[in-house]
């Protein structure tokens, strides 16, 4: 087996590379910081409440109820006054339309937005009359409609993009020295719809709570005094930034990949499975890079919220099996494995994982393909079933990870033993172990480093929550967003670095052919798994059953 | 908006001049700050319900062209721009230079300052899978109600200040005045204290020079042993008790809004009145 381009690297040009990739990582982390926008946007809104005099809803007409504008609707400022009395409950629409008019321009939504939630916070207030029922949480049943139309259309031309009845459970508490009429209950957030695309200039959400006395949905719900719906979207400077950062990669991470297979293909051998894995590590990343997000900007593509989810989910468990792969690879202990199969444990392991992850995300995002209303965790069957998806899936990261530190236990045991026997060998072994010691040491290093770097940025992420200043007012960082674009960066990276630095070197430790240093590294192998060195005699239990249940 | 703000002019004007022979005092500290402070809060809170054409975005977005800063980074700061347009629209009555002035300034930032104190954090985690790795918080407007328990604590504990010349702040620090407390042993006020430097007249009696109704004839409650006993209330005058039959809603059934079905039940009640 040859060196890789790492082992033939001067310790000065190793240094340069290192630090060059560094700075790299920190553009990339200043890009996000200092560029680009928070990644979201919210616009917290309290919605109209129209009144739907004629019962237009309850009769079937999809028309829609507009809180402003020139055909606004007819509504009422409270729920409680005199103005509410002749009103019934069934004909209240609580309806809401972004974006707003701010400085007299009426603003529109742009598909740079990317993705559009909405969630519904209800304002109960505490009266002893008609409390909340606190035992029980209760049931609501929301009827909501969402519409959107182009900025050069009138109103009669509200599209309808989603129509649909949904359940929700509404918990709520209040704290037992502010139970006093007029105080507020905290209730918890109640999710309304996502939207994979912003298409549209123009949204409308009409929603309606309707009571009947057969049913005993938004029953004990209390006293609402407001409804507020909540927007979040995606920045439109945040997304220029991704898009930019994503087209620049792509290339970048392609060109890589195409000059790693060519070394691999122009040794004139098989390849071996660091190398295919490694390939296909580099393939799937291409993929995630690929900027296919574009054609959000001119077509109506929901599915791309979807899309990217799996993209991203399949370069992780990628990235989570080459690090099995390599390091079994590594493991120095003459068993010959050099084949997927000798990998089917962890691989499942990691296959199943994703496939609870997958199947969770299908069933929530998917299915919003085609409702946008739906959410798993409204009814009990399927927040029960989410949870088993999500508890499969820690519990399979778990035994993964167990599996990945055992592994790498037993060789840098493996690597302890064989040092001591090291002076012994001859220079070509020798070399042929260090550089072996060197490639997963250095992988190692890196590996750990920049999931370090991943896992400490998520936590002061969540500790410091969004904005960082620093100084006087002018310079702040936008933490999140740096967050988000440096760890994309820095998987970027990683990926480019092990492409560069792993593929085969053209130089040879001693031999002046390709013929010959594969014979004789042939011969060297073979004569490596009849010499009983020490770790051998050591671990010889353990490589037996490594082979059983290899065989197995 | 137009209507919102003719109608609140007239009336922070009725409470102005009801007040003006006495604006020193622990109560107009207290009228001013709510003023102030409702009239952020519900600049904000129609903000929100979009119906106002002139709320603005924050000020980086204001930099950049109409239109581009929204879609760069969007738009949605109500609080603040209540709170501005409570600083421009409050502030503007107050004329003059003098002490009470600045008294009134001090409280109506009060009032201001409540309100933005109070924003609730609210966050909602959408990230991969809808997981936590992307994390959005907003802030949320309390009831005005809370604030208004809040201005009433801080009217309890108002403190008396000295009515001396004393130093403002320049530029940002505008609004921060160095007040004394009359009492030594106390600190000074802070940005979110009342001050006044008058005390209050007692309320008892009669006063139309003053606009003050007395409290001959008011309800008060007979078991009470704070201000709104009979006790206080009626400063030692005595007060008469009665027995009334009313009818009124009984046995309702509510629902979320709006519609209450009730019987009309009789009722047998006490009332206690300040002689």
């Amino acid at each position: 087996m040859a060196g890789v381009v790492l082992e033939t690297l001067g310790t000065k040009k190793l240094s340069v590379l290192i630090i060059s990739l560094l700075l790299v990582l920190a553009a990339f982390f200043l890009i996000g910081g200092l560029v680009s926008p928070a990644p979201n946007n919210v616009i917290d809104t309290i919605a109209m409440n129209c009144v739907d005099k004629q019962k237009l809803w309850q009769l079937g007409t999809s028309k829609p109820f507009l809180p402003r504008g020139k055909n606004a609707c007819y509504h009422i400022d409270s729920l409680h006054e005199d103005q509410a009395k002749k009103v019934d409950p069934n004909q209240i629409v609580f309806s809401q339309w972004i974006p707003f008019i701010k400085k007299h321009n009426q603003l529109s939504m742009s598909r740079w937005f990317q993705n559009l939630i909405g969630v519904v916070d209800l304002e109960i207030e505490f009266t002893s009359k008609n409390p909340y029922s606190e035992e029980k949480s209760p049931e609501m049943l929301l009827e909501a409609r969402l519409y959107g139309r182009f900025k050069d259309e009138t109103d009669d031309d509200w599209r309808l993009i989603a129509a649909s009845q949904e359940r929700r459970t509404l918990e709520c508490a209040i704290e037992n020295d502010m139970r006093e009429e007029g105080q507020r209950y905290n209730c918890d957030l109640l999710p309304l719809f996502e939207l994979g695309s912003v298409y549209y200039d123009f949204y409308l959400i009409n929603v309606r709570l309707p009571v009947s006395e057969k049913d005993e949905y938004n029953d004990n719900i209390g006293r609402l005094s407001t409804f507020k719906i909540i927007f979040i979207h995606q920045n439109g400077g945040f997304t220029k930034v991704w898009f930019s950062m994503k087209t620049v990669l792509f290339p970048m991470v392609l060109a890589a990949l195409c000059w790693f297979w060519n070394r691999v293909i122009s040794q004139g051998r098989s390849t071996n499975l660091t190398e295919r894995t490694l390939f296909s590590l580099g393939i799937v990343l291409s993929v995630m890079n690929c900027p296919v997000e574009w054609f959000t900007l001119a077509f109506n593509l929901p599915f791309m919220v979807l899309l990217n989810d799996i993209r991203d989910g399949a370069f992780y468990a990628m990235l989570l099996s080459f690090w099995i792969i390599f390091v079994g690879e590594h493991m120095l202990d003459q068993i010959e494995r050099n084949k997927l199969s000798a990998y089917w444990k962890h691989m499942t392991v990691v296959l199943l994982a994703c496939l609870a992850l997958l199947i969770f995300e299908m069933c929530e995002r998917g299915r919003q393909l085609v409702n946008p209303f739906f959410s798993i965790w409204s009814s009990e069957v399927g927040s029960i079933a989410a949870f088993t998806f999500i508890i499969v899936a820690s519990v399979a990261a778990c035994v993964y990870f167990l599996f990945l530190c055992y592994l790498v236990f037993k060789v840098f045991r493996n690597i302890s033993t064989k040092r001591t026997s090291l002076l012994h060998m001859s220079t070509f072994r020798r070399k042929y172990y260090s550089g072996l010691i060197f490639r997963f040491k250095f992988l190692m290093i890196v590996t750990l480093l920049c999931a370090a770097l991943t896992v400490i940025f998520f936590i002061l992420g969540q500790v410091s929550e969004g904005e960082w200043k620093w100084g006087d007012e002018d310079i702040t960082l936008e933490y999140t967003s740096a967050f988000l674009t440096g760890v994309y960066g820095m998987w970027n990276v990683y990926v480019m670095a092990l492409l560069a630095l792993y593929a085969p070197s053209h130089k040879h430790f001693a031999a002046d052919s390709d013929a010959d240093i594969d014979t004789l590294s042939h011969e060297e192998e073979v004569q490596l798994t009849q010499v009983p060195s020490t770790s051998a005699s050591e671990g010889s239990n353990l490589t037996s059953f490594m082979a059983k249940t290899a065989a197995d | 908006m137009l209507l919102m703000m003719m109608m609140m002019t007239t009336t922070i004007k009725r409470i102005t001049i009801s007040l003006q022979y006495h604006t020193g005092c622990r109560e107009t500290a207290f009228v001013y700050s709510i003023t102030s402070a409702a009239v952020a809060y519900s600049v904000a809170r129609s903000c929100a319900e979009g119906g106002v054409s002139t709320c603005s975005c924050d000020n980086r977005v204001d930099q950049r062209p109409a239109g581009e800063g929204w879609e760069w980074s969007g738009c949605s700061d109500n609080a603040r721009f209540g709170h501005k347009f409570s600083r421009k629209f409050v502030d503007v009555l107050e004329k003059g230079r003098d002490f009470r002035y600045m008294i009134n300034l001090h409280n109506n930032e009060v009032g201001r300052v409540h309100v933005t104190n109070s924003l609730k954090k609210v966050c909602k985690c959408h990230g991969m899978s809808g997981s936590c790795t992307i994390k959005t918080c907003w802030m949320m407007l309390p009831k005005f109600r809370s604030i208004g328990d809040k201005l009433k604590d801080r009217f309890d504990g108002a403190s008396q200040v000295l009515p001396e010349n004393s130093v403002r702040g320049r530029g940002r620090r505008r609004r921060k005045f160095n007040f004394s407390p009359a009492n030594h042993m106390h600190k000074k006020p802070g940005r979110r204290d009342l001050v006044y430097f008058e005390d209050s007249p007692s309320f008892c009696d009669r006063e139309s020079s003053l606009g003050l109704g007395g409290t001959k004839g008011r309800e008060c409650n007979a078991s009470s042993l704070g201000v709104d006993g009979c006790d206080l209330m009626c400063c030692g005058r005595g007060f008469t008790t009665e027995e009334y039959t009313v009818r009124d809603r009984c046995q309702c059934i509510f629902e979320w809004c709006c519609t209450v079905k009730c019987k009309m039940c009789t009722f047998n009640r006490t009332r206690s009145t300040c002689l």
